[in-house]
């Protein structure tokens, strides 16, 4: 929020003098101005020289804030309505995944995969990118350039068999097309992104362009992992604003989010997922990743979903 | 609240927010020395906070462009440069059939095992292939070589680049003799000339030269690979913050990738083996834990079955699980000699 002098250029009311009488009562910036007692404020207004001018700054200033902050209520009704036509499930193109989910993973939502290393997570994703992307448009933010286009297209060459060689490559071209992948090695960088994607699909929504549906962030914790801990509490800020980013995103752009997390050791020699306390409380659904030993069935079980049991399992071959 | 997402240092920012500069909007129409006179900051430190500020801003202002994101790439795009991308061979036929053709670039490889089994050597050899030239088949680049541990051996680099060149006037000779035109006129000592080579001894250090690659790989854009070992030594010992450890080893790692994908070279990371108690057991594997195993695209364990030595694809992108068998010989890593020539798939 600006300073009130700041304010001074587009609004003239907010006066020297209005300022003066702020910076006397230790109001420098329109966040002050919230904090203090506003009663208080009016009531020495009152009593001062040029009492009506600065009644009038101070409904100035709150009108200021009430056109940068308000957002509009709604009703349950309005919300389901909302949730039947926009917020759908996206198939994920594994079977056991999508049994397990009821359909798949859902728009307007964060999804999380957690796993020990090597256990299919990646390949959940590209297998995720590679099916929303027939109808959609996909983004895929990589850290660790295990993004592969070659597993994308072996997935998709896997269906439609009956089509010719030429459909095939044209299908996989349109397809392909969709998929979008940038690499982010840093927690600033993917800052940057998402609000550039902010701005795009504010455009989007007017009406431009094939939709985008689906986020992957493969890995958000490789990218946590780095600034959180220490003695200072900023990386901690860092993954909850990351967090609350990413699911505002899903739900006013009706975007579904699958972000990957690792697991490190916990106590007692079990593994645990990586970024800690705060961050189980932010993805709305949390699944959890496992190899067998020596074959390649995977299991997945749901440590967190907003509407069925934790502790469900399902498991797939990728 | 915007300020936390500028990339500038914790003092600064306090700072910022004790003077009520909360966002983004409230530092964009203030001059550099307004802000420098009200933090009570130099005048060159308000003007990097700024920079921070308007780079951000520009970002969200710029809608020139009709991607949906800066710098993103669609996937057909980017399957079409894959296969022109070229592999580093391991001179093993069979290793580099398991790895899809070699070392990757623009890909972190992450290669461990027990001591004695060959990764120095594996390392070597590697920073001796990635020399061979365009003509035959490799990818003419140099090489920096980072030691930590001292096990880098002048002497053996000789010998394995002599093998090297004379393998290569061997398929000179077996494939082209009506050419005259592709003479070898390598030297080994050419080779030896193309490695740079730097030793590390603290992780300080380490850290340090990892942040200045950037600069000397802009200077020597012909750096096609870039070979540690081994990246654990200095964290092993005496590191008493664990966590510390896992915010730098984090940092670098992201550093590397970057490395990696910005000059388009591979690098490759070796790594030592711990025992780790997991389900009951005592069972080897790779050190630094597992935040570091997950900071890899690629990683391939080396081990003795019997009496030979095989390596395997832990982890890979797209590459199927498999190990094969390879030997260390006076030439350098080559194929097994045994009978047994089949590649084993998990």
């Amino acid at each position: 929020m600006a300073q009130l002098k700041n304010l001074e250029r587009d609004y003239p009311i907010i006066d020297s003098n209005f300022q003066q009488f702020c910076v006397s009562h230790g109001i420098f910036s329109v966040e002050d101005f919230l904090i203090h007692d506003l009663y208080t404020l009016a009531a020495f207004a009152e009593q001062s020289i040029s009492s009506e001018r600065l009644k009038e700054g101070i409904t100035q200033v709150l009108s200021i804030m009430d056109e940068m902050m308000h957002q509009p209520w709604q009703n349950g009704l309005e919300l389901l309505e909302d949730a039947k036509r926009n917020k759908h499930l996206l198939p994920t193109g594994i079977e056991g995944i999508d049994l397990l989910l009821g359909g798949g993973v859902r728009v307007g939502q964060l999804t999380e995969l957690v796993g020990p290393s090597s256990s299919g997570k990646t390949q959940v994703c590209l297998q995720t990118a590679s099916n929303v992307a027939r109808n959609y448009t996909v983004l895929y933010l990589d850290t660790g350039n295990s993004f592969s286009p070659q597993r994308i297209a072996h997935f998709l060459g896997k269906t439609n068999e009956l089509v010719s060689a030429q459909a095939k490559d044209q299908i996989l071209q349109k397809v392909m097309s969709n998929i979008l992948c940038r690499s982010v090695f840093d927690i600033f960088a993917m800052f940057d992104v998402l609000h550039q994607l902010q701005y795009r699909l504010l455009y989007q929504d007017r009406g431009g362009g094939c939709q985008m549906r689906l986020l992957i962030v493969d890995s958000i914790s490789y990218l946590i992992a780095p600034v959180l801990g220490g003695t200072s509490s900023q990386g901690r800020a860092l993954m909850a604003s990351a967090g609350y980013l990413l699911k505002k995103l899903a739900h006013q752009h009706n975007l579904a989010i699958l972000v990957i997390n690792h697991t490190v050791w916990g106590e007692g020699g079990t593994s645990k997922p990586a970024l800690g306390e705060s961050w189980k409380s932010i993805p709305h659904t949390r699944l959890l990743l496992s190899r067998d030993h020596g074959n390649n069935v995977r299991n997945v079980s749901i440590l967190r979903h907003p509407s069925m049991a934790s502790g469900k399992a399902a498991r797939f071959v990728i | 609240m915007e300020i936390l997402r500028l990339p500038i240092s914790a003092s600064q920012r306090g700072k910022l927010i004790s003077a009520g500069y909360t966002s983004l909007y409230s530092l964009s129409s203030i001059s550099s020395s307004d802000l420098a006179r009200e933090l009570k900051v130099p005048e060159s430190e308000a003007l990097e906070i700024l920079k921070a500020v308007s780079h951000t801003r520009g970002l969200e202002i710029s809608n020139a462009s009709c991607s949906i994101v800066e710098g993103a790439q669609n996937a057909w795009d980017m399957l079409h440069e894959e296969e022109s991308l070229m592999h580093i061979t391991t001179s093993s036929a069979d290793l580099d059939n398991i790895l899809g053709g070699g070392i990757h670039c623009k890909e972190v490889t992450e290669i461990g095992g027990v001591p004695g089994i060959g990764k120095t050597q594996l390392g070597i050899q590697i920073a001796v292939n990635v020399q061979i030239p365009h003509d035959f088949g490799g990818l003419g680049g140099k090489a920096i070589y980072i030691d930590t541990e001292g096990s880098f051996m002048v002497e053996r680099a000789f010998q394995i680049a002599e093998a090297c060149i004379e393998d290569m006037s061997e398929y000179n000779r077996f494939l082209r003799k009506d050419f005259q035109a592709c003479e070898i006129r390598m030297q080994p000592k050419d080779i030896l000339e193309n490695i740079f080579y730097f030793r590390i001894c603290s992780y300080t250090e380490q850290i340090a030269l990892i942040n200045y690659l950037d600069k000397f790989i802009s200077e020597h854009k012909d750096v096609k690979v870039v070979v540690v070992d081994s990246v654990t030594f200095h964290f092993r010992q005496d590191f008493d913050d664990m966590a510390l450890r896992t915010r730098v080893l984090s940092g670098m790692a992201l550093k590397l990738m970057n490395l990696a994908k910005k000059f388009s070279l591979a690098v490759v990371l070796l790594n030592q083996v711990t025992t780790k108690h997991t389900e009951g057991s005592f069972q080897l594997a790779l050190a630094l834990g597992d935040s570091w195993s997950h900071t890899c695209t690629n990683r391939i364990v080396l081990y003795w079955n019997g009496n030979e030595r095989y390596a395997y694809i832990d982890k890979s992108p797209s590459l199927r699980s498999a190990s094969a068998a390879y030997s260390v010989t006076a030439r350098g890593i080559r194929n097994s000699s045994s009978s047994c020539k089949r590649i084993k798939m998990m």
